[in-house]
């Protein structure tokens, strides 16, 4: 199977975004005429591994390395540069340039930008004197579809980005993303933002809107009926919380790369010392499309029935005669092995860890902060952690956890825990103190929180919540339904007016706005189930949200979306776009900062 | 019949007829061409004229001094001007593609002048050669020219956009050529210019760039006195010294046709009619030959110009302006003298209709089946026609053919209106284009409309596009650039009015590039104006900053959100401005001064600091040296002990001196505090164990790795300088002890004194190094009993648990164990037998 999902399932089309990138990405190739050395950043390596296969980057005569700071071994004339426009990466290119040219090798450089040019980073080529050498481009990819019905903005620090330093060029970036996906499927009339940032994004799009128009005359109603703008800053519970999806918990503990996890070939069930896999996870995955969106408990039994049943079926097919269609039954069945036996051995492999008393300690733990009844017990839990030296992230984690619960910690314990911080992993991490409490996430208490209001109003904590067959949201982290799920339900049922209340006790400002040439009908004031029957498509599909997350969004979130799409008496399909898909490990790292 | 008029005019040329309508009475007075160097446009473009300086001309009641003046095809003035070019006499000029009028003078010198007769800076020169032999003869094409020199050498500017003169092969000859003609690049094999010369001998040479080549020696008998190229380079038309006209192929290798003239002096004029006859021009005598028959004749008495065009010739005399074009198949079908082609027979019905005649019935019945082609050909005479009544009863003659025609494309007609009311709008005296249609469709409606606009005909321009359904962006531009130009006495304010009246007729025109307009023309008030109505930022945004507005840039950069241009205004704000006066600027704007501070912190760290001083932000200068203090660390020069440990020590107390100007970071002054003095205890720990593995770790690590090395003293003695608390002490060392598996020593300290966290980090240290013995000693001390079962489960002791847990009492601990121990068999029902026995109880 391989690493680039199949989206021909998917509600859009975006098969034709991804053909569109591919064949930019090859039209770049093809312009430098010959054979060529791409030096592609690492982390835009693994974004470009779900769009194009190396075997076709080759086909078109290149070589491929990744950018650092060490020079470039090549003997290629031509240097292709294909690089995010970060700031820190220009030190590379510059430097790389430099040491050719002191060596006296003359070469073609290209720098193709992604997205696109910044005057940034143009700015440092000029003045480490390279620019002039150079052939500047750029490679407009704004939107990766992940799967079928996630896309990606690939901004992995967008959230830090924003929230710490005031950089909001990722804001720009995402308003740019959904522009272009408005130039395919229509302008999307309504919008739904909260959070800062949202709120910032609708601005920027309007703005583009206003500044080049999509028209669309041949298009009679827009594919995407509504998008809803989260910032992750309203919800930054749910992705501390650690996830019970089997999706999510593959990605807590193995860590989803670009949709496929490397595990040692010898979990898989592959005689090979030493030896890393990478295992595709995707949509296309008949099983893992099943399985992906349960809880892992019911995972194990829904595996373990499946494997039983297979087993009785060959005993059946050994001892007794069988039909030629019950033959054929069988052999169908047989074509699935594959897939069971490498989701048995990836389950097998996760309750190793799920089964380990520390884990259960800290699920414990992390229910008994969102209770947000006992302080005290909290506070020992991880002051314990700290002492024993745990894992700086997951200390952070559930300091985090704690700090936005209770709206801040008590300026004695904030400062005690941010001494034994330091005292325990270093001073250098000062830094990274500096960075959670500019973000918010673990600060002084200054005002009561409210999370007691909006837990109880939005019925965060769902007691008795059957894993198996699920009747909400909550079944995701065995009892907490993820706040910020809710508030999309909130919204595609009945818009962001009846929970007003609890908006505004939330982080940043709300709005709804309409646009295009909706404008002005008032039957898309709300979104009331099928009762709207002028949202449908003209060919029967359903219509559909796009639900943004700015920040970052869980595999666990994605799941409850799903189950919420598959619901009786949904009227749309969600969509999902975010900025990258994230876990509470991969977002707390984005926040550390060595001073060292 | 009526229409005998029409066909009465035509003259018959072998089997083709030819007419020659008057487009225009010249507009102007007192020109006479005879005395003037004139110089007409195709595609019925502007007249140039200027007095002859290379005849001796009586001056009536005019000045002494040149006017060069400009008119349109049906001679209304456009402009004039004093020519007072220096540079010799003129030797030549002519209208390029873009309407620009060359004119080359004797020292090789290109001045060029617009419609306006506004002389386009910079002239061109066409080399030393040329200003040191003099030019004697020119031939132009559509882009081009080629210049002659007394010494017969040839040079050409093949584009006018890129004008440089070259040189081309030398000819050899010592004699001036008798003519000259081109072949423009488009037409040759090499896509150069190739030059053609008459000269004395029975032969033609043809010059290029990189060589000379004699041909025609095959077919000619003599030289040739006169040539004239085709307009799509295939032929060649020629005067030879005999008096014969010959059309040869343009490479020379085969005559076409040969005709006797009556005269074996060349012609002064020579040229294409079309593509089907050749004009020749003496004195009084217009001779028009086609391939065979007699020749046809027009007396003139008054001089002549011959202007070709794609499908005739326009004749242009002192009084008027003709149109000599063959007469078109449509035309000829409807018009010629006892046609009953349908065509013909459907114009008559649509007379008998008018009269109420029942012959128009049996006309229509006659037609039959042809119907559909005769009104075709109706249409499309009436496209040919140049007078608008004709027009308009031929293409009511189509529409009454229509009628009855039940499957015809009933847009025809429209669409013919559609291009008819555009050319006789074009046409109309005042604005003196007399397009055909067949040039119209060459020429194509927007090179027509750019035409209109460079001839400030801008109002029908505007209505020409809207009416065709064509942006009219060009226009409005055009006219709002040309509008500030004449504007100079306009106030700012109201000009804006009158600008921005126009401009929004036009969705998406771009207020950027008019505001560069008005800035160029030193209009910065009004272009600052202007760019505020610009929606779109990253035009805006830039030039906001060219006119120096970078307040309001940095503002609009930011209210777009496209962080790229706000770095943009950064960027040139930091150049420009002084650094002070730079911080001051982006002090107070969140969004620019946050970026700033993102790229400072990547490649301009002084300059950061300077920032942070200047503006009081001291605790972000602390940072700075703090993170300053690690590379001072990462130097290997500086690390594990040397000397320049030193410096690092100094830089973290300035560090926090700077954290204790505020009180707010009293916290981060006093961890800068313990950091310095934490490095300068872990550089005498590495002075004293000879090991260096202490500096850059933290305080827990400096402990658990003086209890290690077996140095409890050292570990004390960190342990009272940072205040460690008992609790964590307590882990560290115990996790120390286990780490080097010195269990005595563990047990040792279990016994020291009751220990403040219970024993929980014992077992726990114990189990995690798999010592199930170790952990048995202190498991019995765990004062709770829910850990009791629990460690006892991690250790696999299934009733030891069972009683624990049914000590404290708790069905869902029992439950959780229960299922560790769900492999095994025994263990489990031991759980459920305690766990229904107290059911009842909780």
């Amino acid at each position: 199977m391989a690493q680039i999902p199949n989206l021909d399932n998917a509600p859009l089309n975006l098969t034709a975004l991804r053909e569109q990138s591919q064949k930019e990405l090859i039209n770049i190739l093809k312009n430098i005429r010959g054979k060529k050395c791409l030096v592609i950043d690492p982390k835009l390596g693994g974004s470009l591994s779900s769009i194009i296969q190396t075997s076709l980057l080759k086909e078109h005569g290149v070589e491929l390395r990744y950018l650092s700071a060490d020079p470039i071994q090549t003997d290629l004339a031509k240097v292709v540069y294909l690089v995010r426009s970060q700031l820190n990466l220009m030190k590379f290119i510059s430097s790389h340039v430099h040491n050719d040219l002191s060596k006296g090798l003359q070469r073609e450089y290209y720098v193709y930008f992604v997205p696109r040019r910044a005057v940034g980073c143009e700015k440092i080529l000029e003045e480490e004197k390279v620019h002039h050498l150079l052939t500047v481009g750029e490679y407009p990819l704004y939107i990766l579809p992940l799967d079928e019905d996630v896309l990606s903005f690939e901004l992995d620090l967008a959230y830090k980005e924003y929230q710490v330093d005031g950089d909001t060029s990722s804001l720009w970036h995402i308003a740019k993303a959904i522009h272009k996906l408005e130039s395919s499927f229509g302008v999307i009339p309504n919008v739904r933002a909260k959070g800062k940032a949202s709120v910032r994004v609708a601005d920027i799009l309007n703005h583009m809107q206003a500044e080049e128009p999509v028209n669309s005359p041949e298009m009679v109603v827009p594919e995407i009926n509504t998008l809803i703008l989260l910032d992750r800053e309203v919800d930054m519970v749910t992705p501390m919380c650690s996830q019970l999806t089997y999706e999510g918990l593959l990605d807590e503990f193995l860590h989803i790369n670009n949709g496929a996890v490397e595990l040692e070939a010898s979990i898989m069930g592959v005689q090979q010392e030493g030896k890393k896999i990478k295992v595709p996870l995707n949509s296309s995955d008949k099983l893992f499309k099943e399985i992906r969106d349960l809880n892992f408990e019911v995972v194990v039994q829904i595996l373990r029935q499946k494997a039983t049943s297979m087993k009785q079926d060959y005993t059946e097919m050994t001892t007794t005669s069988q039909s030629v269609s019950e033959l054929k039954d069988f052999v169908k069945k047989l074509n699935s092995l594959p897939e069971m036996t490498r989701h048995i051995n990836l389950a097998q492999h996760l309750s190793t860890f799920t089964s380990k008393p520390s884990f259960l300690g800290k699920l414990d733990m992390e229910h008994t902060i969102i209770e947000a009844q006992s302080y005290d017990i909290c506070f020992e839990y991880i002051e314990e952690m700290i002492h024993k030296q745990e894992s700086l992230i997951n200390v952070l984690r559930l300091l985090v956890l704690f700090s936005i619960t209770n709206s801040g910690l008590p300026k004695k314990h904030f400062d005690y825990l941010r001494r034994e911080l330091l005292h325990s992993y270093g001073f250098e991490h000062m830094g990274t103190l500096n960075n959670l409490e500019k973000a918010g996430l673990f600060r002084k208490q200054e005002t009561k929180s409210n999370w007691l209001t909006v837990k109880r109003a939005l019925q965060l904590v769902v007691e008795d919540t059957d894993t198996a067959i699920p009747n909400d949201i909550a079944y995701v982290f065995s009892g907490y339904a993820p706040l910020s799920i809710r508030l999309v339900q909130h919204a595609v049922r009945s818009g962001w007016r009846p929970i007003e209340e609890i908006l505004k006790l939330l982080p940043g400002p709300h709005s709804d706005t309409k646009r295009g040439r909706f404008s002005s009908t008032s039957s898309f004031d709300n979104l009331y189930g099928s009762s709207a029957s002028g949202d449908k498509v003209a060919d029967g599909r359903r219509s559909l949200v796009l639900v943004v997350f700015i920040g970052g969004v869980t595999f666990a979130e994605i799941s409850a979306l799903r189950f919420l799409s598959a619901q009786e008496g949904m009227a749309y399909d969600l969509i999902i776009g975010t900025t990258k898909i994230i876990s509470g490990n991969t977002l707390t790292e984005t926040f550390v900062e060595k001073l060292g | 019949m009526a229409n005998v008029s029409v066909a009465a005019e035509w003259q018959l040329l072998y089997n083709r007829y030819y007419r020659k309508p008057e487009l225009y009475r010249m507009g102007w007075l007192h020109v006479d061409l005879s005395r003037n160097r004139v110089a007409c446009a195709p595609f019925g473009g502007p007249i140039a004229v200027i007095r002859d300086d290379s005849k001796i001309v009586q001056l009536h009641s005019e000045s002494a001094l040149r006017k060069l003046r400009i008119f349109n095809s049906a001679g209304v003035l456009l402009s004039e001007t004093v020519w007072k070019n220096p540079g010799g006499r003129l030797v030549a000029m002519s209208w390029t593609d873009d309407q620009t009028l060359a004119c080359v003078v004797q020292d090789g010198t290109v001045y060029r002048y617009n419609v306006y007769a506004k002389l386009l800076e910079p002239n061109i020169s066409m080399g030393k050669e040329c200003f040191e032999q003099n030019v004697v003869d020119c031939v132009f094409w559509g882009n081009g020219l080629v210049c002659i020199t007394e010494s017969n050498q040839l040079f050409c500017i093949s584009d006018f956009k890129n004008p440089k003169s070259s040189q081309l092969a030398d000819t050899g000859i010592e004699e001036p050529p008798h003519c000259m003609a081109v072949i423009e690049p488009q037409y040759t094999m090499s896509g150069n210019v190739e030059v053609l010369l008459g000269v004395g001998e029975a032969y033609v040479l043809a010059v290029e760039e990189d060589g000379v080549q004699q041909l025609g020696f095959e077919v000619l008998r003599g030289p040739l006195q006169k040539m004239a190229v085709s307009c799509d380079g295939q032929w060649l038309a020629s005067f030879t010294h005999d008096g014969r006209l010959l059309v040869l192929t343009s490479d020379m290798r085969q005559v076409i046709m040969e005709q006797e003239c009556e005269s074996a002096l060349p012609p002064e004029q020579l040229s294409w009619c079309g593509m089907d006859s050749v004009l020749l021009y003496w004195d009084d005598m217009l001779l028009m030959m086609g391939p065979i028959g007699d020749p046809v004749r027009y007396f003139y008495d008054e001089p002549i110009v011959l202007i070709p065009e794609c499908d005739g010739v326009r004749i242009l005399s002192n009084s008027s302006m003709e149109f000599l074009q063959r007469v078109p198949d449509s035309t000829e079908s409807i018009f010629k003298i006892g046609s009953t082609s349908p065509a013909a027979l459907l114009y008559d019905a649509l007379d008998h209709f008018d009269r109420r005649s029942a012959k128009a019935d049996e006309n229509l019945r006659l037609i039959g089946l042809s119907l559909p082609e005769a009104v075709e050909a109706c249409i499309d005479a009436a496209g040919h026609e140049f007078d608008i009544l004709r027009q308009r009863t031929l293409l009511r003659a189509a529409s009454y053919g229509q009628a009855f025609c039940s499957n015809f494309q009933r847009d025809r007609i429209q669409e013919m209106s559609k291009i008819l009311r555009v050319l006789n709008a074009v046409r109309n005296h005042e604005i003196g284009i007399p397009l055909s249609i067949q040039q119209y469709k060459l020429l194509t409606p927007s090179v027509l409309i750019s035409r209109l606009i460079n001839a400030h005909q801008h109002l029908l321009a505007l209505r020409i596009s809207e009416y065709l359904g064509m942006n009219q962006e060009v226009v409005i531009m055009h006219w709002t650039c040309s509008k500030i130009t004449a504007s100079l006495a306009i106030p700012d304010a109201v000009l804006l009015e009158i600008l921005l009246d126009k401009l929004k007729l036009c969705k998406g025109i771009s207020y950027a590039a008019v505001a560069a307009h008005a800035d160029k023309s030193g209009r910065r008030k009004l272009a600052a104006m202007l760019v505020e109505h610009e929606p779109r930022s990253s035009k805006q945004v830039p030039l906001l900053l060219s006119i120096g507005e970078e307040d309001i840039a940095l503002i609009k950069a930011t209210e777009c959100g496209d962080t790229d241009l706000v770095y943009l205004v950064l960027f040139h704000i930091w150049q420009k401005r002084q650094p002070l006066e730079f911080f001051g600027m982006i002090q107070a704007r969140t969004l620019a001064r946050d970026l700033f501070i993102v790229y400072a912190r990547c490649y301009k760290q002084e300059f950061l600091k300077d920032y942070f001083l200047s503006t009081g932000q001291l605790q972000e200068v602390a940072f700075l040296l703090w993170k300053e203090s690690w590379d001072l660390g990462q130097n290997p020069m500086a690390s594990k002990g040397s000397p320049l440990l030193g410096p690092r020590i100094k830089l973290i107390e300035k560090v926090q001196n700077l954290f204790s100007e505020t009180k707010e970071h009293t916290f981060e002054s006093k961890a800068a505090e313990e950091h310095s003095k934490l490095l300068r205890m872990q550089h005498e720990l590495e002075v004293s164990t000879k090991q260096a593995i202490f500096v850059d770790s933290s305080i827990s690590d400096t402990i658990r790795t003086c209890i290690v090395l077996g140095n409890h003293r050292a570990a004390m003695k960190v342990k009272t300088e940072f205040k460690v608390s008992e609790k964590r002490w307590y882990w560290l060392k115990v996790f120390a002890l286990s780490t080097i598996r010195d269990w005595d020593a563990l047990e040792k300290f279990s016994r020291e004194k009751r220990p403040p966290i219970g024993f929980r980090p014992f077992v726990e240290a114990c189990i995690e190094a798999d010592e199930k013995g170790e952990a048995l000693k202190y498991i019995p001390k765990l004062t709770d009993p829910r850990e009791r079962a629990e460690s006892y489960a991690r250790i696999g002791m299934a009733k030891e648990a069972a009683d624990a847990a049914s000590q404290a009492k708790d069905g869902e601990l029992l439950g959780r164990l229960k299922s560790t121990f769900s492999q095994n068999a025994a263990a489990s029902s031991i759980f459920d037998t305690l766990r229904s026995s107290f059911q009842g109880v909780s």
